[in-house]
């Protein structure tokens, strides 16, 4: 089969993996070798929907004797092409592509061809091609299958900068229903092993930066041997297949942080590939469900949240019409209004509408001059939000509305640009009355949102007297 | 501003850094306040407005940068290399306001508000260069310093350019008997090519290649040893430079092949899209541009 043929096949059976960053690691280019890695990553292209692409994402083959409920390669689903790369054209074909500015690396999945170990000797095969005779130092994502044996992960994470192991799904029950041959333990082992990995070889190579001192004995300080995954571990969850809640998703995202200091936990909304008994049967995306959930990652990762202050168990689901930051800040009004040239770094980014850029971006103006409301809308925070919470010098700017709860709600709820931002497909069309009423009804049920907001979601007859107004917030 | 017996006058440079340098050198020099400094072709009388044509010289470009970076540190300096690099038809004025703010303000010892001077051994003039925290603050300290701010935001345009050619500077790979190198073509609206130039020699140390930007008919030219900027034509541009090599169809096929099989349409998102890769860029993309289809069979390895 030709190399264009076995790509569209084997790029379309790995495009729902959406863990695509090339970021974390830092690798200089050296004189005589390609490539260089950045640590902020670089998206080299974008798809039609919105995704980022930097690496290519391919499976080595789509052959999987698993057969897991939800996937588009499981063993059953006999309508779909199947084939397989070899490592040597995969390898051909990733320099290629790199050598013209159109990925930053590899990102290397596989369905089970044989037995997980023999699909990791394969991947292992196309990495040491790259890395060893390529002198390729480019960026490399391998996905470690989950059931390999220890030696080969090891071999496996000393050629690829970042490893992982999908999740699948939040619980062990869900695990059992919809991918029975993947059991809790083939999937947690590996991901505990690469974390020790990690953490040892991250130990060994600071002792040996610490040795500065160069001893007259015989012995040599610790040669400094290939990093073990130095762009650490990750891995990913699908949103909406089964019946999990928000907080026990994000408090299984929390403790893998703390416990197998992963660098990153995607979420992926649930899409019907396959149908089958056991899935959800609505056609319905839970894109936004997915957006508020990436949104508290970030609180948890750099606003320097805790999981409880983020969700409990009363509302085991994220608020659809506000962001999680705004809606704490709306349930903690007692801390606010803060003053903007005293407050700290933790109080600013705190503050809806002020982010990490814009803390820093305070903080530095702040050395010069006092900041005062004119040269607060200058910074580039977004003031329309955040003037309800601050005081610039003593003066608050937050006029025309109470100071309350469901009166600045509103006004974060609003919708932005007077709803020209955002997705096209997503913007009501004022006046026009909808036939499918009993379908807003289900979609709010599902979104688990209270009857409040089923009441914003079901169009009113004031939408016909109102021209303008938050009619959908 | 501007006394009675002075008049309003333009500076007109070449276009270049060391021509803008020149010019605020000789604004410095000749004891005015021009109200413009612009580049000679973009340049716009104004009602009553004299016009001085500034020659470049290196000399004195290099005594504005060596003034720069000892008494502003070298970040001042990098900002105005950033601005004199951008699109902008007021760069040259805010770069010439931005010195002058600078000159005036910054003396040499200043270390009355740092918060590191009891304990510093870098106090004084004679030192001023040396400290870490005057070279990282002092530049670009207040930005919301109306003589600043622009200078940030372009200097932060410019650099959010710098980052969409890192992106989406495509290479194709042409060679012929003469020549065997790997061309890229881009359309910035800043003159970034100086500033990629090193980012790309040390991921493609082994390939030599040429990056053309076509709006200021300019090439970043690497050819193994080290790089070098030149300007060249469209026409010449197409009369040189024309074979692709073999495999290179095949190539960008499998590249537009591999990118429409990875779109979902159900999360189809058009606004985003265009929001990360603006339509600006698109003529310029392999994937996306419209490419002539010929036979992909006589391209079969």
């Amino acid at each position: 089969m030709e190399i264009t043929e076995k790509l569209e096949i084997l790029a379309d059976a790995a495009k729902y993996d959406v863990a695509c960053t090339s970021s974390g690691v830092q690798r200089s280019g050296a004189q005589g070798s390609l490539g260089a890695a950045g640590i902020s990553g670089c998206c080299h292209s974008f798809t039609p929907d919105g995704r980022c692409v930097s690496l290519l994402k391919v499976l080595m083959t789509n052959v999987c004797i698993y057969d897991c409920a939800y996937c588009v390669n499981r063993a059953s689903n006999t309508e779909v092409a199947r084939s397989c790369f070899k490592p040597r054209e995969l390898a051909d074909l990733t320099i290629a592509f790199y050598r013209r500015n159109y990925i930053e690396g590899l990102f290397l999945s596989s369905g089970v061809i044989g037995s997980p170990d023999a699909t990791t000797e394969l991947m292992i095969q196309t990495l040491s091609i790259l890395r060893n005779e390529y002198s390729f130092r480019g960026y490399i994502h391998a996905k470690a299958v989950p059931g390999t044996s220890r030696e080969l992960i090891d071999e496996l994470g000393l050629l690829a900068d970042r490893l992982s192991v999908n999740l699948e799904l939040p619980s062990q029950k869900s695990l059992e229903l919809l991918a029975p041959d993947k059991s809790k333990n083939s999937i947690l082992a590996p991901m505990r092993q690469i974390a020790d990995s990690i953490a040892d070889d991250k130990e060994s190579r600071s002792i040996t930066r610490r040795r500065q001192t160069h001893y007259m004995s015989a012995t040599k300080a610790r040669v400094a041997h290939k990093a073990f995954a130095p762009a650490g571990q990750s891995t990913q969850m699908i949103i909406g297949a089964t019946p999990e809640s928000d907080y026990d998703i994000l408090n299984l995202s929390a403790s893998l942080y703390k416990n197998l200091s992963l660098k990153r936990v995607f979420f992926s909304a649930y899409l019907p590939v396959v149908s089958d008994s056991r899935l959800p049967s609505n056609d319905h995306i839970q894109l936004d469900r997915e957006h508020r959930l990436y949104q508290a990652d970030w609180l948890l990762r750099f606003y320097e949240f805790d999981v409880t202050e983020i969700i409990d168990e009363s509302s085991p689901f994220l608020s659809t019409d506000i962001d999680p930051k705004a809606n704490w800040a709306l349930n903690h009004l007692d801390l606010f209004p803060i003053e903007i040239n005293k407050a700290s770094y933790e109080e600013l980014i705190r503050v809806p509408g002020i982010g990490v850029r814009g803390a820093k971006l305070i903080l530095r103006a702040r050395r010069h001059t006092t900041i005062t409301e004119a040269e607060l809308r200058k910074l580039g925070v977004a003031y329309k939000r955040a003037r309800y919470f601050v005081t610039c010098n003593g003066k608050y700017s937050g006029f025309g509305i109470e100071f309350d709860k469901d009166s600045i709600h509103a006004k974060l709820a609003a919708s932005i640009d007077g709803g020209s931002h955002g997705r096209r497909a997503d913007r009501p069309i004022e006046g026009q009355m909808s036939l499918f009423d009993s379908l807003d009804d289900t979609r709010a049920s599902l979104k688990g949102s209270t009857s409040a907001d089923k009441d914003r979601l079901r169009p009113s007859f004031d939408a016909v007297t109102k021209p303008s107004g938050a009619l959908y917030a | 501003m501007h006394s009675a017996d002075e008049k309003d006058v333009a500076y007109l440079y070449d276009g270049s850094l060391e021509g803008l340098l020149s010019a605020i050198f000789c604004a410095f020099e000749n004891k005015v306040t021009p109200s413009d400094v612009v580049r000679e072709w973009e340049y716009v009388p104004r009602l009553g407005q004299d016009q001085v044509v500034i020659a470049t010289d290196i000399s004195k470009a290099k005594r504005v940068k060596d003034m720069l970076c000892r008494r502003c540190g070298y970040e001042a300096y990098r900002c105005v290399t950033k601005v004199s690099l951008s699109g902008d038809l007021e760069a040259g004025t805010y770069a010439y306001r931005y010195v002058r703010h600078l000159v005036d303000r910054i003396r040499s010892s200043d270390c009355a508000s740092c918060k590191r001077r009891k304990s510093c051994s870098r106090k004084g003039a004679s030192n001023r260069s040396r400290c870490y925290t005057f070279k990282r603050f002092a530049a670009m300290g207040d930005i919301t310093d109306p003589l600043v701010s622009p200078i940030f935001s372009i200097a932060r345009s410019v650099d959010a350019e710098c980052e969409k050619i890192r992106q989406f500077a495509r290479f194709e790979h042409l060679s012929s008997e003469s020549f065997d190198l790997w061309f890229s073509r881009i359309n910035p609206k800043h003159s970034v090519v100086p500033l990629v130039m090193g980012h790309f020699v040390e991921r493609f140390n082994v390939q030599p290649f040429i990056i053309f930007d076509e709006n200021r008919d300019l090439a970043g030219v690497y050819d193994g040893n080290g790089w070098f900027m030149t300007s060249v034509t469209e026409e010449s541009i197409s009369k040189n430079l024309e074979s692709l090599s073999a495999e290179e169809r095949l190539m960008q096929y499998a590249w537009k092949t591999f990118y429409d099989t990875l779109s979902i349409d159900s999360r189809y998102n058009p606004e985003l899209r265009r929001n990360f890769m603006p339509k600006r860029f698109w003529k310029n993309l392999t994937e996306i541009k419209e490419m002539p289809r010929t036979s992909i069979d006589n391209t079969r390895k």
